[in-house]
């Protein structure tokens, strides 16, 4: 269940801040401003994030950065990052090619 | 669909240990590991472990990472290696990708072991080619002999951030400081001392504000922070490094715990987000469990442990081993596990301040901050004492679940107890041989053999020595603090290898009598 | 101190096992490194830091988890973009290439035109 809904519960304008452009997805190349104005643009949850910025969906999956998102994201919100769910998980978990993944074992399709 | 009696996902420590145990009840396993070869983190782990002596204490892991293979080659137990699982679907149904193709197995149980992934720090600049983890520092030394660079900077003074250290010491770099936003030393101290008395600088509540260099690190700039995290203006120091090593921790891989839709929860004392387990591994998800960091970050001992309940519960559920036989085996390893989990650095402590030993001795502030142990402060405790002749030295100040000293002596110096977290004694009454067994043992170097007086003013101290180029009986060097600053001139008297002792040799050196409750480390002279 | 960045002898694991020495190419250049080891080694053994420049920002980037976690360390091998490094093992006459952008290949078309700004 998400625990984060209230949907007007942020409505100070968003501030720049001197580390703003450091990269906090490596994959992607999403930097702590996005993520940081991302909520100020009314995005509360992890999966939300990840749909909006693409953080977490490059080529690593989201090994890296998951954990410093949730921290950013909870710190905006005033919550604790355990507060926030964590994006869904489905497979794959590790990228894998395409064609990998059409070549089925003794599979039909 | 291919169906086995059990799917391990993971060969590390934890998965190795269930599929034994498993494979001697006579099941049918697969295990997968997404690695060119099984054993997991440890045959990265070049150092002693710490434990009891049942449980492998004193063994390197990578020796521990042999032992538990050809355990598993005995039984017949077949890891399919460069194989990674890509999900976990309802019914406990794997997919596997392998060679190019993807194939769907089914496990009437199955054991998550997939381990742990690094936590990270960002800072400005940490992607710059020569910013690494410390998993990645230990890959490159300790499997394919390659420097991770010739000066290094950690980040992080947890075991990991240590033990990397040293380990970075004994490949030939140089370890620039470890730096560490906590105002304490947050792994063993006797793995900050290690480090202390080979002259590596500890800088607490700091951190790195911003790695140097255009295409690859050439510099790094830390700064001091205030008590809400920001950095202190005018407190940044630049530091000369050609690496940076980040080592924060580490975080339970949790993908496939979190796909299969068992109950999960945030648990700070085990590392995450984990899947929450009964006291035989099981998630709620009935028939998958979980072991080793994958259900809560900590020792590789810990998840071997761990591995062998699951292996036991497995064989259990599906009756290849009687109710009787299992709980006589699970509770043994209970036990084990219970032992393991003791101690001020126990995972139920995490981020608890202690002041004083189970035994009411202070806890040396100055080893939480420096790394070192004050030349006073370490005159309290139970292994310091001062009789005449030869006799062990044990600067073991800590709580910590390691007991291999205790049994190392053949004359019985060294008391412990059953308890295995008790600080070490050194019994008056007991004749010291000069064996150096103790010294071997000590997993955290801290056992020192002493005699004050060897004639002529002068006294000899033996101490592990574990580096090249090795010193040779007759050269003059330095006698080193345990903040690694030279004292004095020291000669070396003897140097011993013992198969037995494990590459842990054992230099005597000859010291000024003044310097023998100070001398603790032995350089040679600058050429 | 040895500045070279094999380990010759390590106090505690001895002389590592490596294997024989194999030629490979780095942008078009002859190197050599151990047969069977990751190619990420190799590089870093010959002193190559930088192994792609990202997409976006065209920033370096190298070895960072060195076990096939983190995917920064891609290079083009043989041909075929995005191979992690640090877990291909090195073989003799591999073609090693830095990697610009996520998929360098020369004749993808649209990868080139949104470099150029033209879509």
């Amino acid at each position: 269940m998400t625990q984060i809904t209230d949907r007007s519960m942020r409505t100070a304008a968003f501030k720049p801040e001197a580390d703003d452009d450091m990269l906090i997805c490596r994959c992607e190349e999403i930097t702590k401003g996005e993520i940081r104005r991302a909520v100020y643009e009314g995005m509360y949850e992890i999966t939300e994030i990840r749909r909006w910025l693409r953080v977490g969906m490059g080529l690593c999956q989201g090994q890296t950065c998951t954990k410093l998102v949730q921290r950013i994201v909870a710190k905006e919100l005033g919550v604790s990052p355990a507060q926030l769910e964590s994006a869904a998980a489905r497979g794959p978990v590790r990228p894998i090619e395409m064609a990998c993944m059409g070549n089925e074992k003794g599979g039909v399709c | 669909m291919e169906r086995y009696d059990l799917v391990i996902i993971g060969a590390g420590p934890a998965g190795l240990s269930a599929a034994i145990e498993a494979a001697r009840c006579g099941m049918n396993i697969a295990v997968y590991d997404e690695n060119k070869r099984p054993g997991g983190q440890l045959f990265k782990q070049i150092h002693k472990f710490f434990g009891s002596k049942e449980h492998h204490a004193k063994e390197r892991g990578f020796h521990i990472g042999e032992e538990l293979l050809a355990e598993a080659d005995r039984l017949g137990v077949d890891v399919s290696l460069d194989t990674v699982v890509t999900g976990l679907y309802p019914g406990n149904e794997v997919m596997i990708k392998k060679g190019g193709q993807v194939s769907h197995v089914r496990g009437d149980t199955v054991l998550l072991a997939a381990g742990a992934s690094e936590n990270m720090a960002p800072f400005d600049g940490w992607t710059l080619p020569g910013v690494i983890g410390a998993g990645a520092a230990q890959t490159m030394m300790n499997l394919h002999g390659i420097r991770p660079g010739s000066r290094v900077l950690m980040l992080g003074s947890g075991n990991v951030g240590l033990v990397v250290s040293y380990q970075l010491l004994q490949a030939g770099c140089e370890v620039a400081a470890v730096v560490d936003a906590a105002p304490k030393i947050g792994g063993y101290g006797v793995h900050a001392a290690k480090l202390a008395r080979c002259g590596v600088p500890f800088q607490l509540s700091s951190t790195i504000v911003r790695a140097k260099g255009g295409d690859h690190v050439e510099g790094a700039v830390i700064g001091r922070m205030d008590e809400h995290g920001k950095i202190i203006p005018g407190s940044e120091t630049e530091i000369d490094c050609d690496t940076i090593c980040i080592a924060v921790g580490l975080s339970p891989m949790n993908q496939l715990a979190r796909m299969s839709g068992c109950r999960m929860e945030q648990n700070p004392k085990k590392g995450g987000c984990v899947p929450v387990c009964n006291e035989y591994g099981e998630t709620s998800v009935r028939g998958l469990f979980a072991a080793g960091d994958a259900e809560g970050i900590e020792e590789a001992s810990s998840a071997m442990i761990e591995g062998r309940i699951a292996g036991i519960a497995c064989a259990n559920r599906l009756g290849f081993l009687e109710d009787g036989k299992a709980k006589e085996a699970v509770e043994s390893n209970e036990q084990a596990l219970d032992t393991l989990r003791q101690g001020m650095f126990a995972p139920k402590n995490r981020g608890k301040q202690i002041e004083k030993t189970d035994e009411g001795f202070p806890v040396s502030q100055h080893l939480l901050v420096t790394g070192f142990l004050g030349d006073d402060e370490v005159e309290v405790y139970p292994g310091v004492t001062h009789p005449k002749g030869l006799h062990p030295v044990i600067e073991c100040t800590q709580n910590i679940p390691c007991n291999p000293c205790q049994d190392a002596c053949p004359h019985g110096c060294i008391h412990i107890g059953s308890f295995i977290t008790a600080l070490p004694a050194v019994e008056a009454s007991a004749e010291c041989i000069g064996c150096g067994r103790c010294v071997a043992s000590c997993s955290g170097q801290a056992i020192f053999l002493v005699n004050e007086d060897i004639g002529g003013g002068y006294a000899s101290v033996t101490m592990p020595y574990e580096f090249m180029p090795l010193p040779e009986k007759g050269d003059i060097g330095l006698a080193c603090s345990r903040d690694g600053q030279a004292i004095g001139e020291a000669e070396v008297l003897d140097v011993k290898s013992v198969k037995a002792f494990d590459h842990t040799n054992l230099l005597t050196i000859r010291v000024p009598a003044e310097l023998s409750g100070k001398a603790r480390f032995y350089k040679a002279a600058q050429q | 101190m040895d500045t070279s960045e094999r380990i010759a002898v390590h106090p505690i694991l001895g002389v590592p096992e490596k294997g024989r020495q194999v030629q490979f190419t780095y942008n078009g250049k002859t190197m050599s490194g151990c047969e069977g080891e990751p190619v990420a080694m190799a590089l870093k053994a010959a002193g190559v830091m930088v192994h792609r420049y990202t997409k976006k920002r065209h920033e370096p980037r190298g070895i960072f988890c060195a076990i096939g976690r983190c995917t920064d360390c891609v290079m083009v091998v043989d041909g075929v973009p995005n191979i992690r490094t640090c877990v291909t093992p090195l073989a003799e006459g591999m073609d090693v290439r830095t990697q610009d952008g996520v998929t360098p290949l020369a004749g993808d078309k649209a990868d080139k035109e949104e470099a150029d700004g033209t879509i």
